[in-house]
């Protein structure tokens, strides 16, 4: 599927409206989304095919030195002064709120005509083949133990064009990723839901993953049905990258977006150039920082991918940030700008968020744990930049004991505590390396974008409950 | 364009269609503290088509999005991917609602309002509280929406329910001389009051004041906890969505018809009801997505399970004479837990969590309490950096509800759930 054809066809609108709205503000932007999602899923005795969750629309973005203003619309065909005088209108405020505009700076629009394209295999694979594989692999779950209730497969593949178009810039990007997921609901006993989740931008990498992914989420099953709840206490702990990942992304993923510096909502403000992990613990975010589910090539405000160094040493050394909060505090946008849809306002938000490879072996990690537990796979988390309290809970974890890894599960596993005291435990980094690509990330409760995470294992001492 | 009616009746492949049209206006502001930092509008409209296509003995369906950009090409495109994408669909037969006409919205004193006018009232409503000496408001977010929402069929559905809503996110901060502390508060109403608005944010804001005095407490222990109605609603959803239709057809649920909640338990007795309507509640509906008329449903009595509830397509499938349709609002019925017992023993009264996590198939509730009121029998300490953790099932079979109730969201009943011993860390 090349770039959207009708988004091409909307140039030329685009740019006719920004010069129009531009009489009266001195920085235009439209950013135009057309997004196309399919889901194909099959379960013992259901199927489905239909589109998955897509947009299409304009998002047009004002600024004259004092607030922002923003219209989401569906088209914008037609009269473009009608239109702008429609626009205008429609972000006029109550008279009583004119004094308590906000004021900053003029907003950058350097010159950049660009189109950015990254191909996927989609195209090989059509309606039938993606659902009959999700049929096939559900069967022979479902076939493999007669202790298997249900067994759902799915794959969802997304399209992604977007068009920005300033005065001085027209950017296009167009690119595609998808997910796979597998999930076993068993019982002997206990039910369980046991789960695999792939992510990538080749529908041929994740039909093979899948495939090879069954008997690995069976034999999680069998193990799951004999998970204890965990005893609530102080643990060393060995996380898995997963894990990893939710703990850069709550503890300070959200902690450095940078809107919340201008709120006064984050303690990270007041700590750059300070020691907030331990000496050995090294953390980035950004579109351009890894090839994942955020992977983009421009934001959501036309600024171009980044890859940003948060922690380095484990001292504090940069935010993410988008155009808005970086006008605020008078800062380079870092190419986080992203929205729910166009329907949605545009924040400070991560992409592509992990803690950097160490030197350690996995193997040496696991040895050095005399009594704790290895943690796997996130279930979610919740952040709290402004007390640097966290809660990240993990599917399962697996009790070491005497430095091996035993067959004693325990189920859930909640994660909980002070950000410096958990990032300053870190103790051990291993060299193996993941970036998981198949999250969504809400900001406080809404606002969902999709994110990665991930990372090398890591050795800390944390609270389990 | 036509209506798109015309276009899927022109398919002869189409057994049934289903229409559901969505369109919101919206008006939103943003405050940096006091001061005005965005300002957005939003007129957007979309539509959900979904094609049924019988074949083989099954019944294939497939959805597609609709929007108001689309030309007439494109949409005959859509409609005949969607019926080849159908074909490849095998499930049980279901029919679809037949015949039904309404038009209705739900209660609301904004439908006349100017939307500037109304926002710029809300935003003083909410900053009336910060009058707490060391707090303030860090953000605050207001949404004012109007959302309209169409369902029609090949069977003579023809349903419009109109919502206007509001929803704000205010950030309640307090600072002294050793550190700063916030809490997160979301408060959404059909009916704006401003009294009540403020009320709610002067409670948050004498709150977030406790926060910053509150301390860890002297851990472990085993004690009572109290849920207020955000965390109570979390919990009847749990339940409830375990005794969905389609959760039952998949085979995924935990609990059925007949079984005892709390057998052998010594608490209040839980009746959980779903509802369409709930006054005061945003998430109120007179028919679902298919536009199924809404039936509330009693799904536990007294404890024991009597009955599951969801879409008329996973009803049928159970064989339901008139499935309740797609519920989504819970009412649960006052218990005895009275204020004057709730002063005899120490409690643990949980004000903000980062997330409640309830986990029904690992029998499991917990989560990390960031303040939290510990009544140690004679007085009241605000604390923090604690996590509790407990059995479900234990919780179920002998937790305490209160007399008095409350509407939190989709919730309405008992404003205080008590879980007596209860693991906090």
């Amino acid at each position: 599927m090349p770039f959207s054809s009708y988004l091409e066809g909307k140039r030329k609108d685009c740019a006719e409206l920004v010069a129009e709205l531009g009489k009266r503000f001195s920085y235009v932007s439209i950013l135009g989304t057309d997004v196309h999602a399919a889901v194909y899923r099959a379960d013992r005795k259901s199927s489905m095919a239909r589109d998955g969750e897509g947009e299409c629309g304009f998002v047009v973005k004002m600024h004259d030195g004092s607030s922002f203003f923003e219209y989401s619309l569906d088209d914008i065909s037609g009269d473009k002064k009608e239109l702008a005088e429609k626009i205008t209108a429609a972000v006029e405020t109550d008279p009583s709120l004119e004094g308590r505009m906000i004021r900053t700076a003029a907003l950058k629009d350097e010159p950049l005509v660009q189109d950015f394209v990254r191909e996927t295999d989609f195209a090989g694979y059509d309606d039938a083949k993606l659902l009959g594989i999700c049929r096939e692999l559900s069967e022979k779950l479902c076939a493999a133990d007669e202790k298997v209730r249900n067994a759902v497969a799915a794959i969802q593949p997304y399209w992604v064009s977007k068009l920005f178009v300033s005065k001085n810039r027209q950017l296009t990007q167009h690119y595609g990723w998808a997910n796979g997921f597998l999930i076993v609901l068993y019982q002997d006993g206990k039910m369980v839901s046991a789960r695999r989740v792939e992510g990538a931008d080749k529908l041929s990498e994740i039909i093979e993953n899948l495939k090879g992914g069954t008997e690995k989420v069976l034999d999680l099953a069998r193990h799951l049905v004999t998970a204890k709840p965990i005893v609530p206490g102080v643990y060393d702990v060995i996380t898995d990258s997963s894990i990893t990942g939710l703990i850069a992304h709550e503890a300070f993923g959200h902690g450095v977006e940078m809107d919340q510096f201008v709120k006064d909502r984050a303690l990270g403000k007041y700590f750059m150039g300070k020691y907030v992990a331990s000496p050995i613990a090294n953390m980035r975010d950004g579109a351009a920082a890894a090839h994942s589910v955020a992977s983009y090539f421009f934001d959501d405000d036309g600024v171009l991918a980044h890859d940003t160094q948060i922690i380095r040493d484990g001292v504090l050394t940069a935010g993410l940030s988008d155009l808005a909060s970086a006008a605020q505090l008078g800062t380079e946008p870092t190419g986080n700008g992203r929205r729910d849809s166009y329907k949605r306002k545009s924040y400070s938000r991560m992409t592509n968020t992990f803690f950097c490879r160490g030197t350690d072996k996995l193997e040496d990690m696991i040895a050095s744990v005399k009594h704790g537990y290895m943690i796997f796979e996130t279930n979610n988390g919740m952040e709290d930049p402004k007390n640097w309290q966290i809660q990240c809970t993990a599917e399962y974890g697996i009790e070491i004991v005497d430095g091996k890894l035993t067959e004693n599960y325990v189920s859930p596993v909640v994660m909980s505590g002070y950000v410096p005291d958990l990032l300053k435990s870190i103790s051990m980094i291993s060299d193996g390396f993941e970036v998981i690509g198949s999250g969504y990330c809400g900001k406080g409760h809404k606002e969902w974008v999709r994110v990665s995470d991930g990372g090398p294992n890591l050795k800390a001492r944390v609270k389990l409950g | 364009m036509k209506d798109i009616i015309e276009f899927l009746r022109a398919e002869p492949a189409i057994n049934d269609f289903r229409i559901t049209e969505n369109a919101t206006k919206s008006y939103e502001l943003f405050f940096v503290h006091r001061d005005l930092e965005t300002v957005r509008a939003t007129d957007t409209a979309s539509a959900d088509v979904t094609v049924y296509v019988d074949h083989d003995g099954k019944r294939g369906d497939s959805t597609f999005a609709v929007y108001p950009s689309m030309g007439e090409k494109d949409l005959e495109a859509k409609i005949k991917s969607a019926v080849e994408r159908a074909k490849l669909v095998d499930n049980e037969p279901y029919a679809l609602p037949e015949k039904g006409e309404l038009c209705a919205a739900l209660p609301t004193n904004m439908e006349d309002a100017d939307v500037k006018a109304l926002a710029a009232k809300i935003a003083d409503a909410v900053y009336a509280a910060d009058d707490v000496p060391g707090g303030s408001i860090n953000a605050l977010e207001i949404f004012i929406y109007r959302d309209t929402v169409r369902v029609r069929n090949s069977r003579g559905v023809d349903k419009k329910q109109i919502t206007h809503r509001v929803m704000i996110e205010a950030i309640p901060t307090f600072t002294n001389d050793k550190e700063s502390v916030e809490l997160y508060e979301d408060h959404r109403f059909t009916v704006f009051e401003p009294g009540k608005v403020t009320a709610e944010i002067a409670e948050k804001m004498k709150e977030v004041r406790d926060r910053a005095a509150a301390r860890p407490p002297k851990t472990p222990m085993q004690i009572s906890v109290l849920l207020r109605p955000a965390e109570i609603a979390m919990m009847m959803r749990e339940l409830a969505a375990d005794l969905n239709y389609a959760s039952v057809y998949a085979h995924a649920n935990l609990h059925s018809i007949g079984d005892d909640l709390q057998e052998a338990g010594a608490g209040d007795k839980l009746t959980l009801t779903m509802r369409g309507v709930i006054e005061g509640s945003e998430r109120s509906a007179y028919f679902d997505e298919d536009g199924t008329e809404l039936a509330d449903t009693e799904l536990i009595s007294a404890g024991k399970v009597s009955a599951y509830f969801g879409s008329s397509r996973h009803g049928q499938y159970l064989g339901i004479e008139k499935p309740s349709g797609a519920l989504r609002c819970a009412e649960v019925m006052p218990g005895t837990l009275s204020e004057k017992e709730l002063c005899a023993a120490p409690y643990l009264e949980c004000v903000s969590l980062s997330n409640l996590q309830l986990d029904l198939y690992n029998d499991y509730i917990g989560g990390e309490i960031r303040l939290a009121y510990y009544f140690d029998g004679e007085k009241t300490v605000p604390v923090t950096g604690i996590t509790m953790s407990g059995r479900l099932s234990d919780v179920l079979k002998n937790m305490r509800l209160s007399e008095k109730t409350a509407v939190h969201g989709a919730y309405r009943g008992p404003e205080r759930l008590l879980m007596p011993d209860i693991t906090v860390l």
